[in-house]
């Protein structure tokens, strides 16, 4: 075993990616066992959490001691190519298609060999560190869940949402447009409720999927080629769909779950377009394979209208996933899911695995496509962050962030800014993470309380909280020496070289500057918001607590990660980063370096708008006792709380017309007039079901009327038999004649 | 003999095999129904006999098919009888006309 991890050490990885895969078997197997054996129901069991925990904990050692591995190898050291290979990647033949014996005369000639779907795991620079990323992370957000999701131990839990809810109109985004009742804003105290809605526990249920997700994004991260990464992606958005819809009593999260589904299936529609095209092109779908093809410009194989095509496809998949315009819409709505799984999958590691793949197939995309990822990167992340401005429910400023931030990496991908992207991406996930689980000790801290409006001056009362999330919003707002600064800085540095180059794209500079000030505004607003002020709301004020320190162990060291994670020598050079350096090796040949630029420029503007931000913010919400947005919303306002009315434009161009289809259809389908009484004859000539069941019912009387045939007297039968036979002779002899 | 055809042995299993039937058909007694079955064997035996006598191409198998029906005769009349038997152990009678459990 140590021998063959010593020889090929990337079998590290593969060990560290079946851990939670095992957990994930054995918890359903325990789980399916416990249920057909147990007693009906007992209360929700603590083992099934240590064990994720531990398997994800051993995981992340496995991705720490490879790291380590990986960048003291010695032929890593030198630059052997194929030795390193050698050690660090295999691939093996999973199933074999279209495989030609050529010593059989006549069988079609493959012009490509294009023989086997392949498994297989290649760990690069950018691999090890995502690895290392994800594992590390996760298992803070497993131990932070141990705690947060403590309530769903009990073997009751009341679930007031769905009450609320119940009473609640339904919120228009998807198809619910036909209630006349007004709506519920945000946060509105909910009517009284005279139902009470429990269900069971379910506390196994939640570590079993992060388990099961554990498993898809490091099988998406460590796979060679695009079928295997393709089968983690949708893995991951499986799992992504079961814990939004986690509380799935809720309208609001089973819709939510939908939606992100949905969302999601537009664009692996596309990402699958790029793989088969990438299977006819080269027949081989090993990522590392393909881009060698493009080593010396586009290889002659792929047209250049498929090459677009391709890249298009293959965007779209990352749109999707995510999250970027005009897909963006699923990610907010995904906050229904716990908030550590939105630390997790919304924040940190699922839609990064977008910005991921466009790092990973970068030599695949044409300039064109390159320059629409700009551009789709820039729109979105000035469109999420202006709507972060105004939210007021303290998940939904997070996740419009994480949009803005993810809209950075692809901007960043884009105009060439490779390292930039993925550098932003790592650090990213560790002061999002923090973010969301700062968030998620303070709605559990308050009880289920998210809404921004009725907290305030809670920094008296969480103080680990207050502080690592002040970490977080100084990160996330670019402040010198803290990690989000580096990767920011680099960003916004690729950006600038790029309009340099070419000054008609200089929106591609200006919108994420301008983004960077508001970037900081909003997490300042944030922050004052929840923690200073006096308190808003005495009831959530008096009841709130300090999590337990399960909870708040995971902020400190993703604090910690947040602050140091990206630091280099000499600190205060933005370049310098050890973590940016890393990833500097693994660099497609094909990128041009990001150098250039005027880099005091880049980062002096962007650190005078987090400045500004974050100064307007102070003066604005510290220590101020204002609601923000008392009375009714003015135009701007107004239009940034519909979220730029993608929601409603979406109900009116799809949701609704694919509902009145369905009702066409139905109606189609089913009898016109629903009568109550059960009618003997359903026959409706005019419906499908009519059809069907006249046909079913033609046969059924058929049956009735021949039954009578069966009269069980043998002489009937013999004398039918007799007459039979003669008459066919004489038919027979008549036809002779 | 030899001026004969066979057409008269051919009319004499006919109606041999056209009583055999109406037996059957008729008769509410089951041993008169294995009677009739008998007949009509017994005229597909004629028939068998009676081209081999007088078609050369059938001289060895026509005989050797009608011994076969005395064989399967016989056989069919065992296991026939058996059933009767049952059927009159369980209905006290041997009138096949209350044998209709398996009505439809």
């Amino acid at each position: 075993m140590l021998d063959t991890l010593t020889a090929i050490p990337g079998r590290l990885y593969v060990v560290a990616t079946l851990l939670p895969l095992a957990a994930f078997a054995l918890l359903l197997l325990a789980g399916t066992v416990r249920a057909l054996a147990g007693p009906p129901y007992r209360r929700p069991g603590r083992g099934g959490a240590y064990l994720v925990l531990a398997a994800m904990a051993a995981s992340a050692a496995l991705g720490v001691t490879g790291l380590v591995t990986f960048l003291n190898d010695p032929a890593h050291l030198t630059h052997e190519e194929t030795a390193l290979s050698a050690r660090w990647s295999e691939r093996v033949d999973w199933v074999r298609v279209g495989r030609i014996d050529p010593t059989i005369p006549g069988s079609p000639a493959l012009s490509t060999p294009a023989l086997a779907l392949e498994l297989g795991y290649r760990i690069d620079h950018l691999t090890a560190l995502l690895f290392a990323m994800i594992t590390v992370v996760g298992t803070l957000i497993v131990l932070f869940s141990l705690g947060y999701m403590a309530g769903e131990t009990e073997p009751t839990v009341e679930d007031h949402e769905v009450d609320r809810q119940a009473h609640a109109r339904r919120p228009a985004a998807l198809g619910g447009g036909h209630d006349t009742t007004p709506p519920l804003f945000e946060g509105e105290r909910p009517p009284p409720h005279p139902t009470h809605f429990h269900r069971r526990g379910r506390f196994g249920r939640f570590f079993l999927y992060l388990a099961l997700f554990a498993f898809s994004m490091l099988n998406l991260v460590i796979a060679d080629n695009l079928l295997q990464i393709f089968v983690g992606w949708e893995l991951v958005g499986v799992c992504s769909f079961f814990l939004i819809g986690f509380n799935y009593e809720r309208p609001s999260a089973a819709r939510a779950a939908t939606k992100a589904f949905l969302m999601n299936r537009v664009g692996d529609a596309g990402f699958l377009v790029a793989i088969l095209i990438a299977w006819s092109a080269f027949g081989t779908l090993n990522v590392r394979d393909i881009a060698s093809t493009f080593a010396g410009g586009p290889p002659p194989m792929l047209s250049y209208p498929l090459w677009i095509v391709m890249g298009v496809g293959l965007f779209l998949g990352c749109v999707g996933k995510s999250a970027q315009m005009p897909l963006h819409t699923w990610l907010p709505d995904a906050m229904e899911g716990p908030t550590p799984v939105s630390a997790l999958i919304h924040a940190a590691t699922m839609v990064a695995a977008g910005v991921y793949l466009v790092g990973r197939c970068y030599a695949l995309f044409a300039p064109e496509v390159l320059l629409g990822i700009a551009y789709t990167g820039a729109v979105t992340l000035f469109v999420a962050a202006t709507i972060a401005l105004v939210q007021t429910d303290i998940k939904r400023v997070l996740a419009f962030s994480t949009v803005s931030q993810l809209g950075y990496m692809m901007l960043a991908l884009g105009v060439g800014g490779w390292v930039a992207g993925l550098l932003h991406l790592l650090t990213h996930a560790f002061f999002k993470a923090l973010l969301f689980l700062g968030a998620g000790s303070v709605i559990h801290g308050c009880h289920h309380e998210q809404d921004l409006r009725r907290m305030g001056g809670l920094a008296a009362k969480m103080r680990v909280t207050a502080a690592t999330m002040l970490v977080g919003v100084l990160a996330i707002a670019g402040t010198p020496l803290l990690s989000g600064w580096y990767s920011k800085d680099q960003v916004l540095n690729a950006a600038l070289a790029f309009a340099h180059d070419r000054p008609e794209h200089l929106a591609l500079f200006v919108l994420p500057l301008v983004t960077a000030g508001l970037t900081a505004f909003y997490m300042a607003r944030l922050w004052f918001l929840a923690f200073t002020g006096t308190p808003r709301d005495r009831h959530v004020f008096d009841h709130a607590a300090e999590s337990p320190p399960v909870m708040t162990l995971p902020l400190v060291v993703l604090a910690a990660f947040s602050v140091g994670v990206a630091w280099g020598w000499p600190p205060w050079d933005a370049d310098a980063s050890y973590l940016g350096k890393l990833l500097h090796e693994s660099r497609p040949s094909t990128v041009a370096d990001a150098g250039g630029g005027n880099h005091l420029l880049a980062g002096g503007l962007a650190l005078l708008a987090a400045a500004s931000g974050f100064g307007f913010a102070a003066l604005r919400y510290w220590k101020r006792e204002t609601v923000p947005s008392a009375g009714p919303p003015s135009g701007a306002r107004r239009f940034l709380l519909h979220k730029w009315y993608f929601d409603e434009l979406y109900d009116r161009v799809f949701v609704r017309p694919a509902v009145t289809v369905s009702r066409l259809a139905g109606a189609f389908d089913k009898r016109p007039t629903g009568d109550a009484e059960p009618a003997r004859s359903r026959v409706d000539g005019g419906t499908l079901d009519g059809w069907l069941n006249a046909v079913g019912q033609g046969a059924a009387a058929a049956g009735r009327s021949l039954r009578r045939v069966q009269t069980g007297r043998l002489r009937g039968y013999v004398l039918v038999l007799a007459l039979t036979a003669v008459a066919m002779l004489g038919i027979l002899t008549a036809l002779a004649g | 003999m030899s001026e004969l055809g066979p057409t008269p042995f051919l009319i004499l299993a006919a109606f041999l095999f056209a009583c055999g039937v109406v037996c059957v058909a008729a008769k509410r007694n089951a041993i008169g129904i294995l009677m009739g079955v008998e007949l009509v064997l017994n005229a597909a035996n004629l028939n068998l006999v009676t081209f081999a006598r007088f078609d050369p191409r059938f001289r060895l198998e026509g005989q050797v098919f009608a011994l076969l029906v005395v064989v399967l005769a016989a056989a069919e009349a065992a296991v026939a009888l058996a059933i009767v038997l049952n059927f009159y152990n369980t209905h006290t009678t041997v009138d096949v006309d209350d044998g209709n459990e398996l009505k439809g």
